[in-house]
């Protein structure tokens, strides 16, 4: 793993982007920029629709015929036992919410440490994250799964939290970040003022690193709220569940339960609103540039 | 035979029990426990809050599972990892060998006491393994049911089928009048569903001789019916796609599923999912091989078993033993988690009344119980889910494909594929 | 980039010791746990019923060679390299064609398309793939009913001849947003008199974004990629959703969907432990490979 590549998350006004003048509009492009906003809105348009259908409509009519019973399916979900629903939301969002913040955190400094220090076994610790980013979660699993229960901490939210916080990718992506944002002078600077190692860090690095920091604490966020497979293995209790298992057990009841579309269709798409609302909201950081150190170098 | 695998086991399980009863079963009962309870039986937490309020010391918390196979390897993961099970937990029963061979059920024999006369026998066999240990209280059962749309049938003129065959000219007629229609489908996704036909036919899959394990999948009886679902796939008069699907579900509502071989808890699942075709509903035995010698088969049921992983073996066994024999919990199981209770007082207790869904059929429960008692004896084997998930992926295979001979040829695949798992286990395996 | 050697040395390490100690805790503990379950077994005694009668001992090799001999492995090898060899050119080719289209500014609804086909990077795996599967489903897809209404009968989309493409669309759909963003930020950061010499010459669109703008980003490309291709060979979640809706996903069409099965419906770890072991190896070799292929070309060496 010699070869370094260099995914950036760009600056929100990076001095490299242009200004665009306006020109003149192509039917082309519009045409098949909505086509492929199409093909990506239909799923989403289905799930919007279906989740106004009562039970019986859902099966009965046709798909895109909308219904009135949004409200009442969202109050059914809500009343599913105690609004264990809610729960599950609020579960989806502390998981994603801390998780992804201290994933964040850590990255930041130990992308800070690889990319600003010298020191010994530096080679070897990115060579270790490079290796980290390729390994599928699915495996790792079980095996992290009988080691926590070892421990006794399976059916714990840390089960879940503690593993979200490493994020190999988090820190790939800090250490560019940090390479491409905070300049050795400035550094220099602030320890010439006598601060120290860690107040350097705090007080210049991450500041310098804060739009790029972001975009990692979105993916992180995203990874987590979207992740099945740990929690699914880990928790037994579903008040500790987050969405995605929880919905999925509606769904699969077993053979001699009905599966509960109507709320697994409502729960999805209350479900994907949180992101949706980031998304929109945060949407200048979504800039993730994977090539722009190389291009830079 | 079913002697044969009693003397075995009684045998080889004596010294789990012998070192199970040595366990503080005599503690008293004045120390407060908490106790979970996996289950994935809907509204099982309401059913035990009439334990939880008579019982302050004992307090049960439900931990609702997404049902019988994920709360398996939950439990199973857990048990190898030695922390993280549950006390108590609903087992179907063909995993209780399963959990046996893992050690994650306690034998509470001991705790229990004497409960064999409460059971009907097929259900007691399930959870001692026809040994002296008891793995488990049987929960509820299973026995297969016949459901139909009456007012199709008849509209279409189509008698009610007594045998296979006139099940099959009964799928042939319902096609042909509407091509859209059928009579029911082949599921590649529910083995249990399929074992309880193979059940109902004389086929027991597993068995003990002396220390070896038998497997019997592709026998004689089994092969009788892979075939005739085969042929009735081929000739295309019955549907080909897995049940519990979005598709199946609008074929229940648009009346193009015209029958449905189910069990005895299939009531809940039709309204659940076809809540409108209410009241068009009846239900009858299973079609029988012979006609002179009625037969039934099994399809889901479970025990309450208590974890090998337990603090409190004495206080979950007194909570496994209300639930399924107390008058009240019987009726809340009934009623509120909406399971056949396996007691054989069930059907004075709680099940007076046809279940809603099935209102006008005043009897519903007679054939229920008379269904359950023609079922046929069935020994399930340690490697039940090595067989199952070879089912999904042959029968799958052989019902895309709509070849008869292929129904067979699947058989034969899960059967290598179960005998190959128990011999590379270690297991002897006879014949 | 050189550092100060005046700085503290043990710094670097404190930085490091949270990732360290986490990565040692959650990644390599469990990796190495995993292989040495990949080299364990159980052995049964008797008829394997009750406390003793299962004991875990050394296996050797032999769940490698298990795995590797497993007559469904070799076709869910084959099956991943044929759904890969679909997924990326198609998921890739439509991110670039369309950053490029949002890139060129030629049009007035460059900020609705950008969020809409970003948007499927929101939805879970698992609940895209139930999405997807309604609209499979011949009886209850639209797509279905509307081509059926204009007379053409849509084939059924889980059967033997198309699952493989109604699985690869469910990931193509899930990830081209996201690769668009990447691709888009990079196009984005190219300055832009690089290209507009040309366009002065008169170049079109289309010659500036293939001779000029595709080059450039090329390293970004290069990670689109690699990272494509990783979550390629970890396809576990759409299969797994959809198997239940069919006859033609078995347990074990995917080499992970094999690890899970293994693991959880057979409950032989031991077996999932060697298919996860080889499948990690065979994943860290292929991307190794395929950055020394393209590395010394693509990139510039960044120490």
């Amino acid at each position: 793993m010699a070869v370094t590549t260099v995914p950036v998350a760009a600056p929100p006004a990076a001095p490299a982007e242009r200004e665009r003048p306006r020109r003149r509009t192509s039917p082309t492009a519009t045409v098949l920029l909505l086509l492929g906003a199409a093909y990506c809105l239909l799923p989403v348009l289905w799930v919007v629709i279906a989740s106004t259908k009562s039970a019986s409509e859902l099966f009965n009519t046709f798909t895109f015929t909308p219904s009135v019973h949004l409200f009442d399916n969202i109050a059914f979900l809500s009343d599913y036992r105690d609004g264990l629903y809610w729960r599950w939301m609020v579960n989806s969002g502390i998981f994603a919410g801390v998780g992804a913040a201290a994933s964040t955190l850590v990255s930041a400094m130990a992308g800070f440490a690889l990319a600003k220090y010298d020191f010994r076994g530096k080679a070897l610790a990115f060579n270790l994250v490079l290796a980290g980013v390729l390994v599928p979660s699915v495996i790792l699993a079980v095996p992290q799964y009988l080691l926590l229960a070892k421990v006794g901490m399976t059916n714990t939210y840390w089960s879940v939290l503690l593993p979200s916080m490493i994020s190999p990718y988090g820190i790939y992506l800090c250490r560019i970040f940090a390479a491409a944002t905070v300049p050795n002078e400035v550094l220099e600077a602030a320890r010439m003022d006598g601060a120290g190692d860690w107040r350097a860090f705090v007080r210049v690095a991450l500041p310098m690193m804060r739009s790029g920091l972001v975009t990692v604490f979105l993916f992180q966020f995203v990874a987590i709220w979207n992740n099945y497979m740990l929690p699914f293995i880990m928790l037994g209790d579903d008040r500790l569940f987050p969405v995605t298992v929880g919905l999925s057990g509606l769904l699969n009841q077993g053979a001699t339960q009905p599966a509960m579309y109507t709320s697994v269709v409502t729960g999805a798409l209350l479900s994907i609103v949180p992101l949706v609302v980031l998304f929109l909201t945060l949407q200048r950081y979504w800039r993730v540039d994977l090539g722009a150190g190389a291009v830079k170098a | 035979m079913k002697k044969v695998f009693a003397g075995v086991l009684a045998a080889a399980l004596l010294m789990t029990t012998a070192a199970c009863s040595e366990d503080k079963s005599s503690e008293s009962t004045n120390e407060k426990v908490a106790l979970t309870y996996w289950s994935w039986a809907p509204n099982m937490d309401k059913v035990v809050e009439g334990w939880n309020a008579t019982h302050p010391n004992i307090q049960v918390t439900v931990n609702k599972q997404d049902g019988g196979d994920p709360a398996v390897a939950k439990l199973l993961t857990a048990i190898k990892a030695g922390s993280g099970a549950p006390d108590v937990m609903q087992a179907e029963y063909q995993k209780i060998p399963t959990l046996v061979a893992a050690d994650a059920v306690a034998d509470i024999a001991k705790e229990a006491g004497d409960l064999k006369a409460k059971f009907p026998e097929s259900a007691w066999n399930a959870v001692t393994l026809g040994s002296e240990a008891v793995y488990g209280v049987p929960q509820d059962s299973g026995p297969m049911m016949f459901f139909y749309r009456a007012d199709i049938f008849e509209k279409a003129g189509v008698q009610v089928p007594k045998t296979w065959s006139e099940y099959a000219e009964a799928a042939r007629k319902i096609h042909k009048a509407n091509p859209k229609q059928y009579l029911g489908t082949f599921s590649s996704n529910d083995p249990g569903w399929f074992a309880g036909l193979a059940q109902q036919a004389g086929a027991s899959w597993w068995g003990v001789q002396g220390e070896s394990w038998t497997v019997a999948v592709n026998d004689a009886a089994t092969k009788k019916v892979a075939d005739y679902w085969g042929g009735l796939v081929q000739e295309g008069v019955i549907n080909n796609k897995p049940m519990y699907t979005p598709e199946w579900n609008a074929a229940l509502n648009d009346g193009t599923q015209v029958g449905w071989l189910g069990a005895v808890w299939g009531p809940g699942v039709l309204e659940g999912n076809a809540a409108s075709t209410k009241g068009k509903w009846k239900t009858t035995l299973l079609p029988n091989w012979d006609a002179a010698a009625p037969a039934n088969g099994n399809w889901g049921g479970s025990a309450t078993s208590v974890t090998s992983q337990t603090k409190h073996k004495a206080q979950a066994a007194e909570f496994v033993k209300w639930l399924n024999t107390d008058p009240a919990a019987i009726k809340a199981l009934a009623g509120t988690a909406n399971v056949y209770p396996a007691a054989n007082d069930a059907t004075s207790v709680a099940l007076t009344e046809p279940p809603a869904f099935f209102g006008d059929q005043k009897d519903f429960y007679t054939i229920a119980a008379e269904a359950g008692k023609i079922t046929k004896p069935f020994t399930y084997g340690p490697n039940v889910n090595v067989a199952y998930s070879a089912y999904n992926d042959a029968f799958g295979k052989a019902a895309e494909g709509r070849k008869a001979a292929a129904f067979g040829a699947a058989l034969d695949t899960i059967q290598q594929a179960t005998v190959g798992d128990l011999k590379n286990a270690g297991f002897t395996v006879a014949g | 980039m050189a550092s100060t050697s005046r700085r503290r040395a043990g710094a670097p390490y404190l930085f490091l010791t949270p990732a360290l100690v986490l990565f040692a805790a959650f990644l390599a503990a469990p990796i190495g746990y995993a292989v040495y379950l990949s080299l364990r077994r159980v052995r049964v005694s008797g008829l394997g019923l009750g406390k003793g009668a299962r004991t875990e001992v050394w296996a050797g090799l032999t769940n490698y060679a298990r795995s590797l001999t497993d007559p469904e492995f070799v076709p869910s090898v084959l099956r991943v390299g044929a759904y890969g060899l679909i997924v990326v050119p198609v998921m890739l080719g439509l991110a670039l064609v369309l950053a490029l289209l949002l890139d060129a500014g030629r049009t007035r609804v460059g900020t609705f398309t950008r969020t809409a086909i970003f948007l499927p990077y929101a939805v879970p795996a698992v609940i895209a793939s139930l999405l997807w599967g309604f609209l499979y489903l011949p009886r209850v897809s639209p797509i279905v009913d509307v081509l059926g209404g204009v007379g053409i009968t849509a084939p059924d989309a889980l059967s033997s001849s198309w699952v493989l493409y109604a699985v690869a669309n469910i990931a193509i759909w899930g990830g081209t947003g996201f690769n668009m963003i990447v691709l888009y930020t990079a196009l984005r950061a190219i300055p832009t008199d690089l290209f507009e010499a040309a366009r002065i010459d008169g170049a079109s669109d289309i010659q500036i974004a293939l001779r000029i703008k595709v080059p450039v980003i090329g390293p970004s490309l290069v990670m689109t990629f690699l990272f494509s291709l990783i979550a390629t060979l970890q396809v576990f979640a759409e299969p797994m959703t959809l198997r239940p809706l069919s006859n033609t996903i078995s347990t074990t069409w995917t080499p992970l969907m094999k690890v899970y099965r293994d693991a959880f419906v057979r409950n032989d770890i031991y077996a999932a432990a060697a298919t996860s072991v080889i499948i990690a190896a065979a994943t860290f070799v292929l991307s190794y490979g395929f950055l020394k292929l393209v590395g010394s070309r693509a990139f510039s060496q960044e120490n």
